[in-house]
């Protein structure tokens, strides 16, 4: 994707959540009780400010397509030759999809099972690393290592686990 | 002399100094690990001054606030990530210089200039203690506004390529922080009647997810390219500042030292406003061949000193008239008061020994992190041996434990996975991360200072429009003018 056309994406984008910040901050946050600054002034007034700044984004973006630096245009094209696109996006939502499991299972099995299925998890499958010894080296060092130094010298709360409990 | 004398050899003897020691490790682990803020540490280390006696439970605690501060640099340099909000700015120059193939330079130069400012923040303290204090206590919600507003203006300077952007991921950051309940009316903002929104996005958790989430996207991601990237740490070795930079330096060391006393003495401010203010000094006043923002050793001489120097001037309200600045210091002052000791002007009185006492744990705080830190670089540096994507997957999981530890909450983690997402296409489009982080930590401040500060002034409003209605009312005649 080219610098410019970037721009215009990243302008849409922001100024379409500007205006849903806005909309929700009217429908939502009271005006208050405050005779000149309200609870809802800074916020709306911040979606406001974001708005105009997308739009000056998006102007600039049609004005002078030519302004953005050519190294950015260089480095992007070669990212996209690469990676495609579509493992680009498969990657990065499988690795916000472990970080909101790891969330859930350090709740229901607790700290340092979650710890082992999490790093065994990435290793072999987002890193596609096979050796065992690694998989297995890597779980069970950073799941245990963790539980020693944060659960047991530093004596910070580690979830037990609702389903399962460990330790 | 005899409270000194009483003081001194309550501070020397084994227990306070151990104890110091064991809480300037702590904060050093806690720092420099992103997540487990000083903060964190302190909590976790009050419950433990329960049974020890008053100076080795103040040596612990203070131990802990010194250590954790100067701490946050480590993950900084080494990993692109701020251990503590405070290292924020030190990523800018300091992982720069890391990739240069100069961290244990960056390091040793950091905890150096860290230690140069505690002390002469503590020398200051010492020395200007009732003066700073009675000027700090005048400060009224619109002068701390005025503050916050001169901190954000380094956004301006923070904006790498383009101030657009730069305003752009300011007003994100400020944006985020109005999420939750509103500290002055007690409303719902944006929570959409969640309990666990009410308490807003945790500065910590949007740190985490701002500076670890997208780093570790990007490293996967570079794996996949193919860029094997097993950073070479052959170049790594114990490496001192050189006499000659730190002396061309000296100067910004000096007025850094005296620019974070100064904003640490002033309750509600702290160390990411210090470090930052510090950084746009450097930027305007910085020499060298490699310019501020691409490893330059000023851009880390500069936050690291002032953000140190926060701590002698956080501790001068807090001593002197009981007021926390911080999370941090409200910590110290409960374990204070569980030692019985009411900070104020009569603890000057009362307990003189007491805060002889403080002194003196600050210096063997400071000389315990200069030996701990120099000697350990060696070891911290091996960090760097560790291959890119293994080291994500650690860094990974210490984001989960870290965003979750601190409230002990899931929610944490999921918010931390959602921003982190948004930040790593924030990054995409080349709009800056730092701006987004000053506005959150600004922002709250900016906020209730300006509206407490139109509260107070409401009265002198009103006045002003009764009077004009009163001189001026709609249909009153023209006065003529008897002055000709």
């Amino acid at each position: 994707m080219g610098a410019a056309r970037r721009d215009r994406v990243t302008g849409i984008l922001l100024l379409a959540f500007a205006a849903a910040w806005v909309l929700a901050v009217w429908y939502t946050v009271p005006a208050g009780t405050s005779e000149i600054v309200g609870p809802r002034t800074f916020p709306l007034g911040l979606g406001i400010a974001l708005g105009v700044l997308a739009l000056v984004l998006l102007a600039a973006s049609f004005v002078k397509p030519a302004g953005i630096s050519t190294d950015d245009v260089e480095e992007d094209d070669a990212e996209g030759k690469a990676l495609a696109g579509w493992l680009y996006l498969r990657l990065v939502l499988s690795l916000v999809l472990v970080i909101v499991a790891y969330g859930f299972l350090m709740e229901k099995v607790g700290f340092v099972l979650a710890t082992l299925v999490t790093v065994a998890v990435m290793v072999g499958l987002i890193l596609k690393i096979r050796n065992p010894l690694t998989i297995i080296g890597m779980a069970v060092g950073l799941a245990f290592g963790c539980w020693l130094l944060f659960g047991k010298i530093l004596g910070a709360y580690l979830p037990p686990g609702t389903w399962i409990s460990l330790f | 002399m005899e409270a000194f004398l009483t003081a001194l050899s309550a501070a020397l003897a084994p227990d306070a100094v151990l104890a110091v020691l064991i809480g300037t490790l702590i904060g050093l682990v806690f720092g420099a690990i992103p997540g487990l803020t000083f903060t964190v540490a302190l909590a976790l280390v009050l419950p433990m001054t329960f049974t020890l006696e008053t100076t080795p439970a103040i040596g612990l605690l203070l131990g802990t606030y010194i250590g954790g501060m100067t701490g946050g640099s480590v993950s900084a340099i080494l990993l692109g990530i701020p251990g503590t909000p405070s290292a924020a700015a030190t990523i800018l120059d300091g992982h720069q210089m890391m990739r240069r193939g100069k961290a244990s330079l960056a390091l040793s130069t950091a905890v150096i200039v860290s230690t140069i400012g505690g002390i002469i923040s503590l020398v200051v303290m010492i020395v200007s203690v009732n003066l700073v204090a009675k000027m700090a206590i005048r400060f009224g919600p619109a002068e701390i506004f005025a503050l916050v507003l001169f901190g954000l203006s380094t956004i301006c300077g923070l904006s790498e390529k383009s101030l657009l952007r730069g305003l752009i991921a300011g007003v994100i950051g400020l944006m985020i922080m109005t999420i939750g309940l509103d500290e002055i009316d007690g409303v719902q903002r944006l929570t959409f009647g969640t309990v666990t929104l009410q308490q807003g996005v945790n500065l910590l958790v949007a740190m985490i997810a701002l500076f670890a989430v997208p780093q570790v996207i990007d490293a996967f991601v570079q794996y996949y390219r193919g860029e094997l990237q097993s950073i070479d740490a052959k170049d790594v070795r114990f490496e001192l500042p050189k006499l000659k930079d730190l002396k061309e330096n000296f100067w910004l060391m000096m007025r850094c030292a005296l620019l974070g006393t100064g904003i640490g003495a002033i309750p509600g401010t702290g160390g990411p406003i210090a470090a930052f203010l510090a950084y746009a000094h450097a930027r305007r006043s910085a020499k060298g061949e490699v310019p501020l923002g691409k490893g330059n050793i000023a851009g880390v001489i500069a936050p690291e000193t002032a953000n140190n120097a926060v701590t002698g001037g956080a501790m001068i309200p807090l001593l002197s008239l009981g007021i926390p600045g911080d999370p941090a210091t409200a910590i110290i002052l409960s374990g204070l008061l569980i030692h019985g000791l009411v900070p104020g002007p009569m603890l000057f009185i009362e307990h003189p020994d007491t805060i002889y006492g403080v002194y003196i744990a600050i210096i063997i705080s400071y000389i315990g992190i200069l030996t701990i830190q120099l000697f350990g670089i060696r070891f911290l540096v091996q960090l760097l041996r560790v291959p890119a994507h293994l080291l994500a997957v650690a860094i990974t999981i210490m984001c989960g434990f870290g965003a979750y530890t601190f409230r002990n909450s899931v929610f944490d983690v999921y918010t931390m996975a959602i921003l982190g997402l948004a930040a790593y296409g924030l990054m995409r489009a080349r709009i800056p991360l730092t701006p987004i982080i000053l506005g959150i930590v600004l922002g709250p401040i900016l906020e209730k200072e300006f509206r407490t500060a139109l509260i107070f002034a409401m009265p002198a409003v009103k006045w002003l429009t009764k009077s004009r209605r009163l001189e001026a009312p709609e249909n009153a005649p023209v006065q003529p003018r008897t002055d000709a």
